[in-house]
């Protein structure tokens, strides 16, 4: 089995403005004037209290969610590969759903109850090492535990569906159902990333997690409350009162 | 060769005793050759219903075609076959309700508990001013299906359906199913997931009115997802499942048009393959209880 010739390559991750971002629903503002910008070859986390609007911020870069401001994608040549991690999925537990369907169903077009072909089956094959689940591809996805259904979701932005990586990685609080090992995979393979150039936007709740991986982090409450370094932003007092005070509706 | 020569051959092979006395008859071997296309079709289209969680739609707009039926006899169109009412009035019925689904943000069985009965006080309206003027129990081959009636016509338009269907299935299959985990994950894959859910309906709406005359304006929802059902309690992989899912469906639908004719049943077709495919669900979940009580 031999990994695709463009795993290892350099990547050409986009620089990706929000300038004066809002969203509401009806009467109630989720987000208010948001500006930050992620940079190529750097990872940019987003934290901020659950209801803070970072998922919504991530809804409006994907394009599902009205926005007002503006959010542009400044690729250095032409528009690259975006991977996106959700938190969760749905699907029912019980459907006879292999990982190998579930991987196949984003990168393939030959339909997932046809036998797929040698070389699809070895890309499955390298990324489910590469997330630390290999032998697991006939596993169902309903028996997974929460962390190596996490993971399966990793493997998936891994391949566009041709064995290309993703220049920009949008990842929704992957980290949520991780143990220790499962954490040191995704650890490495975002290092890896945004060593090799890509963009990483990366929604988190594990400020250790954040201290350790990011080069930047923004804070986010409906608004933007501060942002920079996470070793220097994120002090004790600021995560105390980030974290339990209750903003006003901005 | 032609679908008569088809047809003649059939009926002279079981003339000769090759082929079971049933199949002498011209309208069992129409039957039959719609059984065979509507089985598989059912099963494979099924398939998809249950992942994507649309049965109760299926089961909508079956009920839905019964007030296609009594639209089309009102506007004139043939007792035997009012498929322009039934196509045009069943494809508003499951985009409306899509198109609503997506804009009021309810939830799909509170739209279609609206639609549905919506739909069945403007059918029976409509059947109640039709009574004067038709013999109201021709709509029971409607409700039910009827091997007797199934004509050349009927075939062509189920094989003009199911064709397209076929190759929309296989063409995205993995879309269909990979937009229904995470709409925010379906965009970044560059899969339309509310264009998807549009031809899905309209698949799902074609393939039920085409199964009208066999199994019946309430049932033929029910063979979009029984077989499916008892496929998902076997199966291991999304391929034994879908394969599954189309060989109960066309057994069901063959067993179902055939063994009635062939014992001289009273039953009509519709309620027999259903019956047979609720038969085999059974035997499916029994066989899973087994395995799960051995192991």
């Amino acid at each position: 089995m031999n990994a695709p010739a463009s795993v290892g390559a350099a990547l050409e991750g986009p620089a990706v403005r929000f300038e004066g971002v809002g969203l509401r629903y009806g009467a109630a503002r989720i987000l208010e004037g948001i500006d930050l910008r992620a940079e190529p070859g750097r990872i940019h986390a987003i934290v901020g209290p659950n209801g803070g609007g970072k998922s919504s911020l991530l809804r409006c870069l994907m394009g599902q969610a009205p926005f007002s401001g503006t959010i542009a994608l400044d690729w250095p040549a032409a528009p690259g590969r975006i991977g996106y991690v959700p938190q969760v999925v749905e699907f029912d537990r019980n459907l006879p759903l292999t990982v190998t369907d579930f991987l196949i169903c984003f990168m393939a077009r030959r339909p997932a109850f046809l036998r797929p072909r040698a070389a699809v089956r070895d890309r499955i094959a390298l990324l489910l090492d590469r997330v630390g689940l290999a032998g697991k591809a006939r596993r169902r996805m309903g028996d997974l535990s929460g962390g190596e259904r996490q993971r399966v979701l990793l493997a998936q932005a891994l391949d566009d569906g041709h064995g290309r990586e993703p220049d920009l990685m949008v990842l929704d609080e992957p980290m949520a159902a991780l143990d220790a090992v499962g954490a040191q995979v995704f650890e490495t393979i975002l290092n890896g990333l945004r060593d090799r150039g890509a963009t990483l936007i990366w929604v988190e709740h594990d400020l250790a997690a954040v201290r350790r991986l990011a080069d930047r982090v923004s804070a986010i409450d409906g608004q933007l409350l501060f942002q920079g370094a996470p070793q220097a932003e994120l002090t004790p007092d600021r995560v105390l009162a980030l974290f339990s005070h209750r903003r006003a509706q901005p | 060769m032609s679908f008569e020569t088809l047809r003649h051959s059939v009926q002279a092979l079981a003339e000769a005793g090759w082929l079971p006395a049933a199949l002498a008859w011209g309208f069992a071997v129409n039957a039959l050759l719609a059984g065979v296309i509507a089985g598989p079709l059912l099963g494979a289209l099924g398939a998809l219903v249950v992942i994507k969680r649309h049965a109760f739609f299926s089961e909508a707009v079956g009920h839905a075609a019964l007030t296609g039926v009594a639209i089309g006899i009102l506007a004139g169109e043939p007792y035997s076959g009012p498929y322009g009412a039934l196509f045009g009035y069943c494809l508003i019925f499951g985009i409306a309700l899509n198109y609503l689904r997506n804009r009021t943000g309810l939830s799909a069985d509170t739209l279609i508990g609206v639609f549905l009965s919506m739909s069945l006080a403007m059918g029976a309206a409509i059947l109640l001013v039709l009574a004067g003027r038709i013999n109201v129990h021709i709509l029971e081959n409607v409700l039910f299906g009827s091997i007797l009636t199934v004509s050349g016509r009927d075939i062509a338009v189920l094989a003009a359906v199911a064709l397209p269907v076929a190759v929309l299935i296989v063409v995205f299959f993995n879309r269909l199913v990979g937009a229904s985990f995470n709409p925010m994950l379906a965009r970044a894959r560059g899969i339309d997931a509310a264009t998807l859910d549009y031809l899905f309906v309209v698949m799902v709406t074609l393939v039920t009115v085409a199964g009208v005359k066999i199994i019946g304006a309430v049932l033929v929802g029910a063979l979009l997802v029984i077989p499916a059902a008892a496929a998902r309690i076997l199966a291991r992989s999304l391929a034994g499942y879908v394969t599954l899912s189309v060989a109960i469906s066309s057994l069901a639908t063959l067993a179902g048009i055939f063994l009635p004719m062939q014992f001289d049943l009273p039953v009509p077709s519709g309620p027999a393959v259903i019956l047979i495919a609720g038969i085999i669900f059974l035997i499916c979940a029994a066989l899973r209880g087994v395995k799960g009580a051995s192991a």
